[in-house]
């Protein structure tokens, strides 16, 4: 089973990076323009955001959480951000470490509100999610910030060696590191999944499973953050309507990547994957000429098709392991 | 199964707090703002109110049977410009266009249930996705620009009111009292019951389950198409963003009146009452000069507050 499982698991991650290759070659036959400097830069960017956002998603789901409020998390900080270096006056690196830092301590709400109350992480989620875009929105008045300091809006145009490089791709390279790392090699990576995958189980075996939920939504509340400052440093303004469109993102990447939502089980490299995916999608859809009102049907119907794959491996395999 | 405990659980009077709650809010209000009262705000009241609570009651079905329909705004938006769309462009008579956007309505539900009951993956994961797919097919089409030419009688028919009452309401109103004798009389809607309490008890005692999963699914896209074109009428224009902010309401009707995310249980009654209270925050911030943007926190906190006393009153019992 385990040998059967882990080709299964491997078989999926190869199998997205042929689709995204697949993908590539689509749209740079159809346009001459996908394959361009300016194109890889950009695409590489938003895809970056994208997987930051799918891992915001993902450390909830690996514990067997949800988290809907991963948008209005991305919204409440975007605009903070650019209410500390704009209006406050504050220099770009001290605003960005305050920002993740409270991004961490809203996540935290959200986890001491599950663990205080026991209701599903879902209706915590919902409810806070209208709290913190209502905070967002009343605070601002809906108002963009436009006038961001020149390193900010520098960092987000900047190009690594003279390539289509961002330094947005190295920001979600390192945290995928730690991320693979925190999974695989601590001891709390550990915990996470066990809580995930039998709360009882996990409690009866000397986990602390109220700490670890209240450490996983802290973790996925500091990542949202993170995709805002990154969001915002591509848009070089900060946009009150950002984070509106993250929840598709956030559950397709962790699920094309293999993470499931039932919790247990966690693919960081697939996640990662799966938001290249996504951002690949993104820009090829714009390249193609058609509208990209598209985008959602295509993202929708990709997710619907990759997870009834998914499923029938999944009944393929135990079937396998019956005979 | 016996009839007793499903029409125990309906009658039961979860709601009175919610009443009381309704009722203080409503006297705060007319102490505070005497244009509270006045024949043209109560008609703004009702107008939300008809909408809101078929919003909420689309979400009560899928609630019933333990599941969630994150797509009923999407599939709402999708009824609204195709049978906009029907009234403008091909002049097509207003009965027939009505009767094909709950069709599409229906149809959403349909592609729901399908794919959840022959995947059995899970609803959050499906109608997330559909709801992109529905999105998605709305703004290919229509580019995201309403259709404004409506046919006159229509659009007089969504702002006509006879002193406060909108005419709307009336269409609210039955669909209210259908789906309160469809759980309370029906054997179908005992059936969602039934699943929604215990798939596997449900499954033996002859239920066929998986028939009931999607039928809850094609009523919810039904009522959703219905709170659509209802908007629409009384917008006056079949606006494609219809339906995009419902999914917070939608949750906030159903589990402010007390009905349970596991399923197996509704109440019309908390439903409709939670509508009103909904409805009447809304108008007292517009009526109060609030900022409109307090609305979304608000809801937000009323969620937490009313599954916090439910919480506690269980706990409570359970200490009896």
């Amino acid at each position: 089973m385990n040998i059967l499982s882990q080709i299964g698991r491997n078989w999926s991650r190869f199998g997205l990076l042929l689709i995204i290759v697949a993908f590539w070659m689509f749209f740079s036959l159809v346009s001459n323009a996908f394959l361009s400097e300016f194109n890889l830069f950009t695409m590489l960017r938003i895809s970056s955001v994208m997987v930051v956002i799918g891992y915001a998603q993902m450390v909830a789901l690996s514990a067997g959480e949800m988290n809907l409020a991963v948008g209005a998390i991305g919204g409440l900080m975007t605009m903070f951000l650019g209410g500390l270096m704009e209006a406050a006056g504050i220099p770009t690196i001290p605003a960005i470490l305050i920002c993740l830092v409270v991004a961490a301590l809203v996540g935290m709400a959200n986890g001491l509100l599950v663990v205080g109350t026991g209701i599903n992480s879902f209706v915590i989620t919902l409810a806070t999610s209208s709290v913190f875009t209502g905070i967002m929105y009343i605070t601002t008045k809906g108002e963009a910030f436009n006038l961001l300091p020149a390193d900010f809006v520098a960092f987000g145009k900047m190009r690594l060696f003279g390539l289509p490089i961002s330094p947005l791709i190295v920001v979600m390279l390192i945290t995928t590191i730690l991320l693979y790392f925190l999974y695989r090699n601590t001891a709390l990576g550990r915990e996470i999944l066990a809580v995930g995958a039998n709360r009882g189980a996990a409690r009866m075996s000397g986990v602390n499973s109220s700490r670890v939920l209240i450490i996983v939504h802290t973790l996925s509340g500091f990542l949202a953050g993170l995709a805002a400052v990154m969001m915002t440093a591509m848009l070089a303004s900060a946009v009150p309507a950002t984070g509106t469109d993250w929840m598709l993102p956030s559950f397709v990447a962790p699920a094309l990547g293999g993470t499931l939502t039932s919790g247990g089980n966690v693919a960081v490299i697939g996640t990662m994957l799966g938001g290249l995916l996504v951002g690949s999608l993104n820009s090829g859809i714009l390249m193609l000429d058609i509208s990209n009102f598209w985008l959602q049907f295509f993202m929708g119907v990709i997710l619907l098709l990759t997870i009834g794959l998914d499923r029938l491996r999944a009944i393929h395999a135990e079937r396998a392991i019956v005979q | 199964m016996t009839k007793s405990p499903f029409y125990k659980r309906l009658i039961n009077v979860d709601w009175a707090g919610l009443l009381l709650l309704v009722i203080l809010s409503v006297i705060l209000m007319s102490v505070i703002s005497p244009a509270f009262l006045s024949t043209y705000n109560k008609y703004v009241v009702l107008r939300d109110v008809a909408v809101t609570l078929l919003v909420g009651l689309s979400q009560l079905v899928v609630l019933a049977i333990g599941q969630m329909n994150l797509s009923l705004g999407t599939i709402g938006g999708l009824s609204v410009v195709i049978s906009g769309g029907l009234m403008e462009a091909w002049n097509v008579p207003v009965p027939l266009a009505v009767l094909i956007g709950l069709l599409v309505g229906a149809l959403c539900g349909l592609l729901n249930g399908e794919i959840i009951v022959r995947t059995g993956i899970n609803s959050f994961i499906v109608t997330i996705a559909t709801s992109s797919v529905f999105l998605g097919i709305n703004y290919g089409m229509t580019q995201a620009v309403p259709f404004y030419n409506l046919t006159p009688g229509f659009k007089a028919f969504g702002q006509a009111r006879w002193d406060f009452f909108p005419y709307i309401a009336v269409v609210t109103i039955i669909v209210t009292i259908i789906m309160a004798i469809f759980f309370l009389r029906t054997i179908p809607g005992r059936q969602i019951l039934a699943v929604g309490g215990n798939v596997v008890a449900s499954e033996t005692s002859g239920v066929p389950v998986n028939r009931t999963i999607v039928m809850a699914h094609i009523i919810s896209g039904v009522i959703a198409a219905i709170a659509g074109i209802l908007l629409m009428a009384r917008l006056g224009q079949a606006q494609p963003t219809i339906g995009q902010n419902w999914l917070v309401p939608s949750f906030a009707a159903p589990i402010i009146g007390g009905v349970a995310l596991s399923g197996g249980s509704v109440s019309i009654m908390g439903t409709v009452l939670a509508a009103f209270l909904i409805a009447i925050i809304q108008d007292a911030l517009v009526l109060l000069n609030a900022d409109p943007y307090y609305v979304q926190f608000l809801l937000g906190i009323l969620i937490l507050a009313a599954v916090g006393v439910d919480r506690l009153t269980r706990q409570r019992r359970q200490f009896e």
